[in-house]
C-alpha cells in the first residue's frame, strides 16, 4: 500500500467513478499489443526467477544479493502505485503544489534518516522483517502485536486496493471489473508465488522504468504547449485569478490561508517528522526492498537513490495536476459535486494522458498505470507472505519446520493472501463504505510504529513491557482519536486547533499525537520496569552496536555524502518553490 | 539463546536447508539474467512498436494536442536506444 493512496481523503477509484458516464480513453491494436506483451513479461520473469527461489533466503530475502541501484529503485516503486499517481495529480490539481509536500517533506528527510540511522541496525542484527527487529528487541509480544496487524491491514489493504484500480480501469478504459481483478491479481499471484521477493524486486524495476517513460510525456508536452513554468503559471492565474497554486510555505502561516486548512506546523512536525517517518522507516512493504541489499553500503545507498528519484515524482505526478489547471478547456470538480458528464479532479492525470499520448503512447502510459498497480500488490503480497511465515507461523505454530517446508507456506500464503485479497475486493464492492475505514485502520499503525522502533533503536533503556504498552497504547489513541474526529466534525479542533481541517491534515496531526502518547508512554513503563542486560542489546540499539567499516572510500562513494547532497537539493527546492 | 540475538527464530539465512538444494542454487545464482537486460528487451520492444507506429501516423496524426510534433517518432527513438544499451550492456554471458 503506498503512503500517498492511504492519505489520501477520497478515494481515487470512488472518485472517477463519480462524475463520468463513459470511458475517456479508446485503446488501439497497438496499445493492446503493448499491454499485453508486459502480462507476458512479467509472468515469464516469474518462471525464469522459480529456480533461482528455491531456499527462504531467496525467496523471502531476494537471497541479500541486490545491488544499490536495483534495491533502491524497488524501493521507489513499491511505494509509486498507480492509485498514487492518479490520487496526488488530482491532489495537485485541487491543491496546486502543496500536494508536492508528500513528496519533498513527507518523504526525503525520512528516506535519508533511514539510510543513515536505521539501515545499520536492520541490516546488522540480519533481520528479515520489521516485526522481525521487534522480537529481537522488544520479544514476541511486540512483535506478534506488529506482525498480526500488519499481515491483516497488508491483505486488506491489497484487496481494497484491487477493487480501486479496477474501478479505474472500468472507467478509463471500459473493462470489466472482475476481468481487472482477477486478470491482473492471478498474474501477481503467479509470478510471487514463482520467484518470491526476486520476482516482487525484478518487476518493480521494470515498473520503474515503464511508469517514468509512460508518465514523462505529459510535463513535456505541456511545458511545450504552456511555454515554461512562466507560461504555465500564467495560464493559471488567468483561469483562476485570485488563487495561489504554485507556492508551497507562504500560505502555511495560518491554516485559514490554504485550501488544505493545515499550518507548517503540522506539515514540518506531524506529517515530515511523524507520519513520513513511520512510513519509509517501518513499513516493511518498503523497508523490504532494502533488506535484500548485498552489503551494508548497498542498503544505505539504496535509500538515498530512492530519495533522489523520489524528489523527482512531483514531475510526473505534481507538474501535470497544474498543467490540468493550465490547459484544461473545462474545469474538475470534486467528486461529490461532480455531476454526470463532469469530470473530477482524480480524473485529471487520464485526461492530460489522453491530451497528449496517440495510439502507442496511449499504451506505454496505460501500462504504466497497470504495472504500478501490479508491483504494489506484488509488494504487499511479498511482504505479507515473509511476515506471516517467519514472524507468525514460525514462532507461533511451527518452530522447527526444514527451510523447505518454510519456502512451501511462503508460495503457500502467497496464493492464499491473494485469495483473501481478491475476497475483499468483492466485499468493498457491495460495502464501499468500508474502504474508508480499511483505509483508515493502516494509518493507526503507521506512526505508533515509528515511536516504538526508534525508541528501541535509539534508547537502550526501552525494556520489553514498555514497548509492547507504548506500541498498544499508541495504537489505541489513534484508534480514538480518528473515531472522535471521524463522529463528530466539531471535535476535529480539539486536535488540530481548526475547526475546518481537512482529512489530510487530521491524519498529520493524528499521528503527532499518537507517536507522543506512544513515547510517553513507552518512556514511563521503561523507568517503571527491569531494563534488559546490555549484552543482551548488542547489535539492536545505538552505542551497543559497532557499524561496520565501509572500507575507506573516496567520499564520493560513501552513502552519507550522496545523503548530504540530496538533503542541499531537497532545501533548494523548497526555496525555489516556497 | 538470548532474545536479543540475532537467532535461528527469526533470521532465514540459519534456518534448515537441504544440503542438496545449497550448491545448485548457488551456482545459478552467479548466472542468473541481470534484471537490465529484462527491462532493456521491454524498452527496445516497446520502443519499436510505439516507433513505427509514429511512421505509420506521420500523415494523418492523430487529434491529440501537439501532434505535429509527432512525439510517438521521437519517443520511440529514444526507448529504442534505452532498451539497446540495457540490452547490450547487460546481454547474458554464453559461457558459466
Amino acid at each position: 500500500m503506498s503512503f500517498g493512496a492511504q492519505l489520501l481523503g477520497g478515494h481515487p477509484a470512488i472518485v472517477l467513478a463519480a462524475g463520468l458516464t463513459s470511458k475517456i480513453i479508446s485503446l488501439r491494436p497497438v496499445d493492446l499489443a503493448i499491454i499485453t506483451l508486459y502480462f507476458i513479461s512479467v509472468l515469464g520473469i516469474g518462471f525464469y526467477l522459480k529456480k533461482y527461489a528455491g531456499t527462504g533466503e531467496d525467496f523471502f530475502v531476494a537471497g541479500r544479493k541486490m545491488t544499490a541501484w536495483v534495491a533502491g529503485l524497488a524501493f521507489i516503486s513499491a511505494n509509486l502505485g498507480s492509485l498514487e499517481l492518479l490520487g496526488w495529480a488530482g491532489n495537485a490539481y485541487q491543491y496546486g503544489i502543496l500536494a508536492a509536500h508528500w513528496y519533498w517533506v513527507g518523504a526525503i528527510p525520512a528516506m535519508l534518516f533511514l539510510a543513515i540511522v536505521m539501515i545499520p541496525f536492520y541490516y546488522i542484527c540480519r533481520t528479515h522483517s520489521v516485526p522481525g527487529y521487534l522480537e529481537l528487541r522488544y520479544g514476541h509480544a511486540t512483535s506478534g502485536l506488529s506482525a498480526i496487524t500488519f499481515a491483516v491491514m497488508t491483505i486488506l489493504m491489497s484487496g481494497v486496493n484491487m477493487y480501486a484500480m479496477a474501478v479505474v480501469m472500468q472507467v478509463i478504459l471500459g473493462w470489466n471489473i472482475h476481468f481487472s481483478i482477477w486478470v491482473s491479481s492471478l498474474t501477481v499471484g503467479i509470478y510471487v508465488a514463482l520467484g518470491g521477493l526476486y520476482s516482487a524486486i525484478f518487476n518493480e524495476v521494470i515498473q520503474f522504468f515503464l511508469i517514468w517513460l509512460g508518465a514523462l510525456l505529459i510535463p513535456i508536452l505541456g511545458m511545450i504547449e504552456t511555454h515554461g513554468w512562466a507560461g504555465m503559471v500564467a495560464r493559471i492565474q488567468h483561469n483562476f485569478p485570485g488563487q495561489n497554486y504554485t507556492h508551497m510555505w507562504g500560505p502555511m502561516v495560518h491554516a485559514a490561508d490554504n485550501p488544505m486548512g493545515v499550518q507548517w506546523v503540522a506539515i514540518v512536525f506531524g506529517l515530515g517528522a511523524v507520519l513520513s517517518m513511520g512510513y519509509w522507516t517501518t513499513d516493511f512493504l518498503v523497508v523490504q526492498r532494502v533488506i535484500a541489499a548485498k552489503d551494508i553500503r548497498a542498503a544505505k545507498t539504496a535509500p538515498i537513490i530512492g530519495a533522489f528519484f523520489k524528489m523527482a515524482v512531483p514531475l510526473i505526478v505534481i507538474l501535470p495536476g497544474l498543467l490540468g489547471r493550465a490547459v484544461l478547456p473545462f474545469h474538475l470538480y470534486p467528486e461529490n459535486l461532480a455531476k454526470p458528464g463532469q469530470h473530477t479532479y482524480d480524473q485529471v492525470l487520464p485526461l492530460m494522458l489522453a491530451r497528449y499520448c496517440g495510439p502507442g503512447l496511449l499504451g506505454l502510459g496505460i501500462t504504466a498505470l497497470i504495472a504500478g498497480f501490479m508491483s504494489g500488490m506484488a509488494g504487499n503480497i511479498s511482504a505479507f507472505a515473509t511476515v506471516w511465515t517467519y514472524d507468525l507461523y514460525r514462532p507461533f505454530i511451527k518452530k522447527d519446520a526444514t527451510d523447505r517446508h518454510y519456502v512451501a507456506m511462503g508460495r503457500w500464503c502467497t496464493m492464499i493472501g491473494l485469495l483473501v485479497s481478491i475476497a475483499a475486493a468483492y466485499i468493498v464492492t457491495h460495502f464501499g463504505s468500508l474502504m474508508d475505514y480499511v483505509q483508515a485502520l493502516f494509518g493507526f499503525f503507521i506512526a505508533p510504529l515509528f515511536g516504538t522502533v526508534i525508541l528501541g533503536m535509539l534508547w537502550k533503556r526501552a525494556t520489553k513491557q514498555a514497548g509492547f504498552w507504548g506500541l498498544l497504547a499508541g495504537i489505541s489513541s489513534s484508534v480514538a482519536i480518528f473515531t472522535l474526529m471521524h463522529n463528530s466534525p466539531t471535535r476535529v479542533a480539539w486536535f488540530t486547533f481548526y475547526a475546518k481541517a481537512q482529512p489530510l491534515a487530521q491524519d498529520m496531526w493524528q499521528a503527532l499525537w499518537s507517536f507522543v502518547v506512544v513515547v510517553v508512554v513507552t518512556v514511563a513503563v521503561s523507568l517503571a520496569t527491569e531494563p534488559r542486560p546490555v549484552g543482551e542489546l548488542r547489535g539492536l540499539v545505538m552505542g551497543l552496536t559497532e557499524v561496520p567499516s565501509e572500507g575507506h572510500l573516496p567520499w564520493v562513494r560513501r552513502p552519507v555524502f550522496w545523503a548530504g547532497v540530496c538533503f542541499a537539493v531537497f532545501l533548494v527546492l523548497q526555496w525555489i518553490f516556497r | 539463546m538470548a532474545e536479543g540475538k540475532p537467532d535461528e527464530r527469526t533470521n532465514p539465512a540459519s534456518t534448515k536447508s537441504n544440503p542438496s538444494d545449497a550448491p545448485d542454487a548457488e551456482l545459478e545464482r552467479h548466472h542468473m539474467i541481470p534484471v537490465w537486460f529484462f527491462v532493456g528487451m521491454l524498452l527496445l520492444v516497446y520502443g519499436i512498436l510505439i516507433f513505427i507506429e509514429g511512421i505509420r501516423e506521420w500523415s494523418h496524426p492523430p487529434h491529440t494536442v501537439l501532434a505535429n510534433l509527432h512525439p510517438p517518432v521521437w519517443w520511440g527513438i529514444l526507448l529504442v536506444i534505452m532498451g539497446l544499451v540495457f540490452t547490450l550492456k547487460h546481454f547474458p554471458k554464453k559461457n558459466r
